[in-house]
């Protein structure tokens, strides 16, 4: 590397915390130059993104940086620097991408303001200049309709375009380098190839040093040059990115590589009898409009005639982006969230017009988990208390240790030790917090669990052992499931048949292997080549 | 397998619970350290108010009509260090203009005492006769001075922070009931019934306070004995406090109630009651305790300030308030200004709760990582 832009040497931080000092980043050092994208990989509480805000100067009040911690740019000494050298620094030459689009931007300005006032901080430049340059940048980062965006709101916005927008902030000064905090782990897949791929231009149109902070392996393939693979704070592997993913030397790097959901469902026999029929579901919401003298509803319709057979030991993959009603549809048919009324039978018995008292018999038959394990686990409660509710509430086991028997048996199955009963949910990470709750719908026994993006809160790595688990679960007990995801390589891994949903209403249904080989439609081509292709 | 060690950020740090980590960062923070202790004093002392007072509320000095506080010395008259004593007063009236002065005599030395045997009084149903000062061989010891009819301000005070913290906590723990009852419940099952409740609030909300507080005393039975007027009075606070409350919950449940855990629990059929009960109201709890520690001290100043204007406790009970009414006169104030001593118990106190509460807060919020 000859021309080094930044140089990140034995950065260490600690978090002064109520249990004590905790370790975040220990002795990480790395460099970047000119024109070179790095990646710094790990999983979530590796230290990857402390390590981006040690280099900005913008680390929480309570971490203690190490004293060997040196970062230079350019020459500088970043560490020596003053709050006000940084203030001038920030936004000018370093320049950052936040992880959250929907929450970084001020939803009280307009967009034009705000990337104008970024420019406004460092330079003086007339109102006519500054509107042409803002305008000039939206152009760049490809927002459609430019001109209008200037005087919307980021409400307005959908979630693609609003990170465009960010990334139009971060371009507003020329940087000379540009650190990305997951810039697309929080939009939809088809979005996330678009991002990127502008993300790669624009670093080689403006021959930009990038820090790219992710998770996701494939973002990495795809557009970086350099890796750097971080764990529990330390990196543990370093190097060019085809050799890297080519011969992994560390075992760390080699299990998130090979981590990627593999492998078939197992087939359904022929004869398995359909246990979860719903037909025609529509869901509506009522939405009020206008002033109060001229009160209108309109219906928005979020499931549009929806239809699903489930048959024992069969899981079914629904799959959309977000606000394709896939959810919502779910939630509806084991009558959990909005009623529907196109009918619904399971098992025989037709269930759409129960009420939650007769309901209740069914229950434990009919499970489900969530898609975000940090709030489906209370946090007043210990893992036993929330694996003994179900049992409790439904007269499953006569006494307690009886029912602590069978909690015990259902850890065992989520591959969780023992000792996991008497703790809270916030000692465990995201990966065991699932394992958790499946552990939670699978103490019932049921028949068929509603599986709602499972895997979509978690890392990668996480993610593709809880599909093994589920299919473990789903051979081991025969149940049915209805997967609910936007991820297709998730989708392959674990369904046998898929439903493509866009707008409420689907576009194309079939097996999964003949949707994803050869899809019908755009729409589907589309989520097929997000998953697969990253950049297109 | 591997993977488990692999992925499992393993939970090998020290296991604490939500409870147990507010404890520790609680411990952490002086100001709200100082007013635990703050208030675990004056709890102390309305628990313990016969054995800390030298006298009954009721017991009267003919001796010592507007005598004022006596200094505690421990160099006799004689010079040298001696055991702590107090000097009494020789009245003298001033020829001219009238006006008795108190002149601290040497010959009038009492002595302190430990443990002293005095007046009884009952703890608990039983009768005790231990004090836990007083001046040797019965002799009158009045730390702050008496009052205009010789009761002793110190021991008044003591016996009048019984009724105060008795009021307030038991003002605090009804509204407590019916603000966490009617929000909550307003909150969870929503539509009309939630409609309702929550107008009724805003109508409660909408009174304005004081006047209302004096016509609903001006209510009260004047010839009901002092106990009934007291639970009376608490009552009429009960009615207004708890309104607050309930609007604060209602708005937290409805945010809690859409959160997965709860439709995870309708999910194994758990009925609205368990519901309520194991998965609502524990997420609630640190709301309410921070409430309580706030509107405590509210209440001991709201009972403070009826009282002194008179329509609150009403004698024979003593509490801070009613003991402030003896001071209502510029004279009664200018003659004998130490009857204004209760005044510093309500400062106190309330400083002390109001740290208490902030302390707590800061301790158990989710998002404070220090």
């Amino acid at each position: 590397m000859t021309d080094t832009l930044l140089s990140v040497q034995n950065v260490s931080v600690q978090f002064k915390t109520a249990t004590g000092l905790r370790q975040a980043v220990k002795d990480v050092s790395f460099d970047v130059a000119k024109g070179e994208t790095l990646a710094v990989v790990g999983e979530s509480g590796s230290g990857k993104s402390v390590t981006a805000r040690v280099i900005m100067g913008m680390l929480a009040p309570n971490a203690r940086v190490g004293e060997a911690t040196k970062v230079v740019f350019d020459g500088d000494e970043l560490t020596k620097f003053s709050e006000l050298q940084m203030q001038d620094l920030r936004g000018r030459r370093i320049a950052m991408i936040f992880q959250e689009p929907l929450t970084s931007l001020n939803p009280l300005y307009r967009i034009g303001d705000q990337v104008g006032e970024i420019i406004k901080a460092h330079h003086k430049i007339s109102k006519a200049d500054l509107e042409a340059r803002v305008l000039r940048l939206l152009e760049e980062v490809r927002l459609p309709d430019p001109k209008a965006r200037l005087r919307q709101y980021p409400h307005e916005l959908s979630g693609g375009q609003r990170q465009r927008v960010m990334i139009a902030m971060a371009l507003a000064n020329n940087p000379d380098l540009l650190i990305a905090d997951e810039p697309t782990t929080a939009l939809d897949v088809t979005v996330q190839a678009e991002i990127l791929a502008l993300l790669r231009d624009l670093q080689k149109s403006h021959n930009m040093g990038m820090v790219l902070i992710t998770h996701d392996l494939s973002v990495v393939r795809a557009v970086s040059d350099n890796v750097v693979v971080m764990r529990h704070g330390e990196v543990v592997e370093r190097g060019a990115t085809q050799t890297i993913f080519e011969t992994p030397s560390h075992a760390y790097t080699q299990h998130l590589i090979s981590s990627e959901p593999k492998g078939e469902p197992s087939p359904v026999p022929e004869a398995a009898p359909p246990l979860m029929v719903a037909e025609n579901a529509r869901v509506e919401f009522t939405l009020k409009q206008g002033g109060m003298f001229s009160r209108a509803t309109t219906q928005l319709v979020a499931v549009n005639d929806v239809s699903v057979t489930v048959r024992k030991g069969e899981t079914v993959g629904i799959v959309g982006e977000s606000g394709s009603g896939k959810t919502t549809f779910g939630m509806s048919v084991i009558g959990l969230g909005q009623k529907q009324n196109g009918p619904v039978t399971f098992d025989g018995d037709r269930i759409e017009h129960l009420d939650r008292q007769a309901l209740r018999p069914y229950r434990p038959r009919i499970q489900v988990v969530f898609q975000d394990p940090f709030s489906s686990l209370n946090p007043r409660m210990i893992i036993r208390q929330i694996l003994e509710e179900g049992l409790i509430v439904n007269g499953i086991g006569a006494t307690a240790s009886e029912r602590l028997a069978l909690i015990k048996q259902a850890l065992d199955d989520v591959q969780m030790p023992h000792d996991a009963l008497d703790r809270f949910p916030h000692e465990f990470s995201g990966g065991q917090r699932q394992r958790l709750a499946i552990a939670r719908a699978i103490v019932l026994k049921p028949e068929f669990i509603l599986l709602d993006e499972p895997t979509s809160a978690l890392d990668l790595s996480i993610q593709a052992q809880i599909i093994e688990l589920l299919r473990d679960l789903r051979d081991r007990f025969n149940l049915s499931y209805l997967f609910i995801s936007h991820d297709l390589k998730v989708v392959r891994a674990l369904c046998h048949r898929v439903i493509v949903m866009k707008s409420g209403s689907v576009v194309e249904e079939g097996p999964t292997h003949e949707v994803l080989e050869t899809p019908q439609t755009d729409y589907t081509r589309r989520l097929v080549r997000a998953a697969f292709d990253v950049v297109a | 397998m591997v993977d488990v060690t692999m992925n499992a950020e393993a939970a090998n740090h020290v296991s604490l619970s939500y409870w147990q980590l507010v404890r520790k960062r609680f411990r952490a923070n002086r100001y709200g350290m100082a007013g635990m202790i703050g208030c675990l004093i004056v709890l102390s002392c309305a628990l313990f108010s016969g054995f800390l007072a030298p006298y009954g509320a009721q017991s009267k000095d003919k001796a010592a009509l507007y005598s004022p506080p006596q200094t505690i010395s421990i160099i006799a008259p004689e010079g040298g260090l001696t055991w702590p004593f107090v000097r009494g007063f020789d009245e003298e009236m001033d020829p001219v203009t009238y006006e008795f002065t108190f002149v601290p005599s040497d010959e009038k030395i009492a002595p302190l005492r430990l443990f002293v045997q005095g007046e009884p009084y009952t703890m608990l149903g039983i009768e005790f006769t231990t004090h836990l000062f007083g001046g040797q061989d019965g002799a009158k010891v009045h730390l702050l001075g008496t009052d205009g009819l010789g009761r002793d301000v110190l021991s008044r005070m003591l016996h009048g922070t019984k009724v105060t913290i008795l009021m307030a906590v038991m003002v605090m723990a009804a509204a407590c009931v019916i603000g966490t009852m009617v929000g909550v419940s307003s909150g969870y099952f929503g539509g009309t019934y939630d409609l309702i409740v929550q107008r009724g609030v805003e109508f409660v909300k909408s009174f304005p306070d004081l006047p209302l507080y004096l016509a609903l005393v001006a209510v009260l039975p004047r010839r009901a004995d002092a106990a009934a007027i007291f639970v009376m009075f608490a009552a009429i606070l009960v009615l207004l406090r708890w309104a607050d409350l309930a609007r604060e919950l209602r708005g937290k449940v409805v945010a809690i109630k859409s959160v997965d855990f709860v439709n995870a629990a309708v999910a194994v059929g758990a009925s609205d009651g368990r519901i309520i009960r194991r998965h609502i109201i524990p997420n609630m709890s640190s709301h309410i305790l921070v409430w309580a520690t706030y509107t405590l001290p509210e209440i001991i100043l709201l009972e403070s300030f009826l009282s002194f204007l008179g329509v609150g406790v009403q004698l024979p009970m003593v509490s801070w308030g009613s003991m402030l009414n003896q001071a209502r006169d510029i004279q009664a104030l200018t003659a004998a200004p130490w009857l204004l001593a209760p005044v510093g118990m309500i400062v106190i106190s309330v400083l002390a709760f109001n740290a208490l509460g902030d302390g707590l807060r800061d301790a158990m919020d989710p998002y404070s990582n220090d």
